[in-house]
């Protein structure tokens, strides 16, 4: 039994450290994804292209676009096209807003009568749309007060935990993170079982008096130990390269990374167990992996979604697992802190596993 | 424990489809026995069943004293198999192979190593020990194959076409290797398309369409069929059954 | 013809044969729109921020109803104890919580300076900036409502308006673009494996000796999966539309015109992959790492471009689906014409014409 259980580990190791494009999948392609990722994952709303129809012509008028490009916000286009052609370049996406100042622009804000401008969007991309409303809200606030010099009396101080300096990078990397290791371990075990079922090798090992549990727990050991080999390697990049500030105990994330490992290698085994061909092993693993990331609260909050949707995220493991390693590295978030993700993880782990070991059969009926 | 083998009516159906239906037959402890049929009669079917690789849909049977329905693992830790296709991992070498199944069968390191070394003068396996086992041609996969089969002392040994696509000369070795396993007491259940290699048996039966039509010894079954060899008894017999089967 | 109709015949066969797969060719587009119709919603709703009350009068407690009352945020599941209040933002409990000090009514009611306090978790920087700026509105709206009688603050309107989508959903931004993904993912991944399990298994072998030319063995093949890819775009379309409502302001005909170019731009790149290798895996592999990825990362679908360093905006050009995406969106929910796509389109084409001109000699020089 243990004899069998160390054979079956170093099969798996010597299989895999002799296929080039196995190691390749394996080592290189997250680094490369975690740079991709690192750079492309950024929802920032930043250099909203705003065309501006500047009616008025006044040093005011000119000082209120300029205001705009503050903090990168827009990137003010003066216009050449008639206002009434202004959807054209919403059409091809070339701008995003409009600004519009009429005419008695400065006249008004000279009497403090409280002129009115004018925002047009492209409001089919809904987030830059609120957001650069919210921008402009803001930055038109900032700019009557050097005029009216009134201060409103209600104000809010804002005091920013954990991510002070609204780095993306340090939301994404944890997260990205938490992917990598998900696709990557369930599409490994998926293939696991069903390659040497489709080359024929199954064949013979099952007509050893080997346990199909004891096969299973040797095909997972494997995966797992490349699995935590693989979080390693990503965050120690994700530290180094983008310098991703880790807070918390690394020893929690490493242990809890083992626990949350279960899951998808018990998912994968059990894709590996229903499926006859590498293919349908890799078209199940990618579906899991497509329906595991929208759901994980990856680059959305889950308190966005609809609340139906946000119940059928509590189904998918990698939503806790993405909440630990961001509570873990960003907030220095503890095991007390972590009691409910934790629990479901254990939970899911043994149910998934036992799912998978009471499906597979060593005798096909 | 009197046979090695001992089945009755075992059937196999996938579906409406009857692959292997109601067959029934005996074999005796150091036998060789010859399981001979056209491509598709149900051998391959009928071995795996025997193996506990498949579960049969009817009948019962004994393999090794021990129940087919009900303790096919404990079979397996009496049996040796060698299956139709070549199924040992193409990456590990020779040797790795082996303590790889070595350790799956729960013998210990030095166990495995000493018998490596007896197969290997057996078997002859000196040269595919360090040989990564796809760049093997055919013929020493076959006997790293039965080296694997071999490897746990089975007392019986099933093997689904052990030299198919093998040359004359290596087949000759081959038969002359499981001779001496006969002798030493081993029976061996075999299935084959040549029928030279059909002579050698002890005894053979004859599948078609799912169902044993013949089964004794090899030249008992010539005489008593009037033909002039075993392959023209075999001809024979599958045309005048028709071979829609085929 | 005759003999293309015969491989494209087996191929639909090899495709129907195989119910599992083809189960998940249908499947995963329709459950892809709605994930990301549904989940991937950037509209800021029911944050949950705790409120902790130190002034306890009628206005704090008009305050803190007008916080919860919004859609925006939400009150936490467990009692906001103001001893450990951080430990709920560790915990992921609440996003933020506010402070409202003794003295807050007493200011407010006499036009008096008075601050608020927020400790916000940053760690999602645009969920905390949207919280910020949410709370800003809420609460100088607030302070409108309660000015002291004859106290006036002038200021510049801002009269808005939102095209297209006016109830902003994030859904019309994202389900038109995926059809740009799914029709890649059809077109360039399933061919470039579909070819590459013909010359694992060997049988491309045996049809390139029978009297076929491989163009039209390449032909035979890939019609079966432009249907598909079409019928797939298809079918996201009416999801787009019966669910979510998205508008089909433009042409039909000039979305399937512009789609046909760029499934042929698709299925010159998954042959151009499964000229370069042997196995489905490295097929696989290979197409998600040149096909998948750069059309979810690289076309503006979810992650604009404006924000990527200036080295991938670059390579960004050569991603087919960036041009698509353009389009889709242009004609599905704002009505453009072929006038204002003339760029997108005529890039489109040249994307088209490079890449089949090099699949075609890889395709032919490889195989004979
Ligand atoms: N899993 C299965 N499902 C359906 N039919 C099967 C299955 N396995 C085998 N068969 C059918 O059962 C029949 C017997 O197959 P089997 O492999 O046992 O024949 P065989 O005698 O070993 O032939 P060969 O000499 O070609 O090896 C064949 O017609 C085969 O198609
Ligand atoms: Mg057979």
């Amino acid at each position: 039994m243990r004899q069998a259980l160390f054979g079956l580990i170093r099969k798996e190791f010597i299989q895999v450290f002799r296929d080039r494009n196995m190691l390749r999948l394996i080592f290189l392609m997250p680094i490369i994804q975690l740079l991709l990722f690192g750079y492309v994952v950024n929802i920032d709303v930043k250099d909203i292209d705003l065309d501006v129809y500047d009616f008025d012509r006044s040093s005011e008028s000119r000082e209120l676009v300029q205001a705009t490009s503050a903090n990168n916000y827009f990137t003010p286009h003066d216009t050449v096209i008639a206002l009434r052609n202004l959807e054209d370049n919403f059409q091809n996406s070339s701008s995003d807003m409009a600004i519009i100042i009429p005419h008695d622009f400065s006249e008004k804000l000279m009497r403090k009568e409280s002129p009115t401008i004018a925002l047009i969007s492209d409001g089919s991309n809904a987030n830059s749309t609120a957001i650069g409303t919210g921008y402009m809200a803001q930055i038109v606030q900032s700019f009557t007060k050097g005029y009216y010099w009134v201060e409103p009396p209600l104000k809010i101080r804002f005091d920013v935990l954990y991510n002070p300096e609204a780095e993306s990078v340090y939301y994404m990397v944890p997260g990205i993170v938490a992917t990598l290791l998900t696709m990557i371990t369930v599409m490994l075990t998926s293939m696991a079982i069903v390659r040497e079922r489709e080359v024929g090798t199954l064949e013979q090992l099952l007509v050893t008096p080997i346990k199909g549990r004891v096969l299973l727990i040797g095909k997972l050991i494997p995966f797992a130990i490349l699995g935590l080999l693989e979080i390693v390697i990503a965050l120690t990049a994700g530290v180094l390269w983008f310098q991703v500030p880790f807070v918390g105990s690394p020893i929690l994330l490493f242990a809890l990374a083992g626990l949350y490992l279960i899951t998808p290698l018990g998912i994968g085994l059990f894709f590996s167990n229903v499926t006859s061909t590498q293919q349908q092993a890799m078209f199940f693993a990618w579906f899991f992996s497509v329906f595991a990331i929208l759901t994980s609260g990856f680059f959305t909050p889950i308190s966005n979604m609809p609340m139906w949707m946000q119940y059928i995220t509590y189904l998918n493991p990698m939503r806790y697992f993405m909440e630990i390693v961001r509570a873990i590295m960003m907030k220095g978030a503890t095991l007390p802190d972590l009691t409910f993700q934790v629990g479901v993880l254990i939970f899911y782990g043994i149910s998934i596993f036992s799912l998978s070991a009471l499906r597979f059969s060593k005798r096909t009926a | 424990m009197s046979h090695a083998v001992e089945i009755n009516k075992l059937s196999r159906h996938f579906g409406s489809f009857k692959a292997v239906d109601e067959i029934s037959l005996t074999v005796s402890h150091g036998e060789i026995f010859g399981f001979l049929g056209a491509n598709g009669a149900g051998k391959t079917t009928a071995i795996r069943m025997l193996c506990g690789l498949l579960l049969p849909t009817g009948g019962n049977g004994t393999v090794a004293g021990c129940d087919i329905m009900k303790e096919p693992e404990k079979i397996k830790t009496k049996i040796g198999y060698m299956s139709q296709k070549f199924s040992l991992y193409g990456e590990l070498t020779g040797r790795e192979n082996i303590n790889f199944y070595g350790s799956v069968y729960g013998m210990n390191k030095r166990e495995i190593s000493s018998r490596i070394d007896e197969l290997t003068e057996k078997l002859q396996l000196q040269d595919l020990l360090h040989r990564q086992s796809h760049s093997l041609p055919v013929g020493w996969r076959q006997r790293l194959a039965l080296a694997v089969a071999l490897l746990h002392q089975p007392k019986i040994i099933f093997l689904d076409e052990p030299t198919g696509g093998v040359d004359p000369i290596f087949r000759r070795k081959f038969w002359s290797t499981l001779y001496d396993l006969g002798e030493e007491g081993i029976t061996i259940f075999v299935t084959t398309h040549y029928m030279d290699e059909a002579e050698y048996c002890g005894r053979i039966s004859i599948m078609h369409q799912g169902k044993i039509v013949e089964m004794g010894k090899p030249f008992d079954l010539v005489a008593r069929h009037k033909a002039e060899n075993l392959e023209q008894m075999f001809i024979g017999l599958i045309n005048e059954r028709g071979s829609s089967g085929a | 013809m005759r003999k293309i109709k015969f491989i494209a015949t087996k191929e639909f066969y090899h495709i129907l044969r195989d119910p599992k797969s083809l189960a998940i060719a249908i499947a995963m587009p329709i459950m892809m729109t709605f994930l990301y119709g549904y989940a991937i919603n950037l509209d800021i709703e029911h944050v949950t921020i705790g409120i902790i009350d130190y002034d306890k009068t009628a206005e704090s407690k008009e305050l803190t109803d007008a916080f919860y009352e919004s859609s925006y945020f939400s009150r936490p599941e467990v009692e906001v104890l103001d001893s450990d209040a951080e430990a709920l933002l560790r915990s992921s409990h609440a996003i933020g919580l506010l402070y409202i000090r003794p003295g807050f009514s007493d200011a407010l009611l006499n036009g008096r300076q008075f601050e608020l306090g927020m400790t916000i978790d940053g760690s999602d920087n645009n969920l905390s900036a949207a919280v910020l700026n949410y709370s800003n509105g809420l609460v100088f709206q607030f302070m409108l409502d309660h000015l002291p009688h004859g106290v006036e603050i002038p200021k510049v309107d801002i009269a808005t308006q939102n095209l297209y989508n006016p109830d902003l959903k994030s859904s019309h931004f994202f389900v038109p673009g995926l059809v740009a993904l799914i029709l890649m993912m059809i077109s360039a991944m399933l061919t470039s494996i579909t070819i590459a399990r013909e010359k694992e298994t060997g049988t491309m072998e045996q049809l390139l000796t029978a009297p076929v030319s491989p163009r039209q063995i390449l032909l035979g093949k890939i019609l079966p999966y432009i249907f598909l890819a079409l019928l797939d775009g298809f079918l996201v379309l009416v999801v787009a539309k019966l669910f979510f409502g998205i508008p089909f302001a433009g042409s039909q005909l000039l979305l399937f015109a512009f789609g046909l170019i760029y499934v042929a731009t698709a299925l010159a790149l998954g042959i151009l992959i499964s000229s370069l290798t042997k196995t489905q895996q490295v097929a696989m592999m290979l197409a998600q790492m040149t096909t998948l990825l750069p059309s979810v990362m690289l076309s503006g679908f979810i992650f604009p471009i404006k924000n990527m360093p200036l080295l991938l905006q670059l390579i960004s050009n050569i991603v087919p689906a960036r041009f698509f995406v353009v389009i889709i969106r242009g004609i599905t929910l704002k009505g453009a014409g072929l006038e204002i796509l003339a760029a997108q389109g005529l890039y489109l084409i040249i994307l088209m014409a490079v890449l089949m001109l090099v699949a075609a000699k890889k395709f032919s020089t490889r195989i004979a």
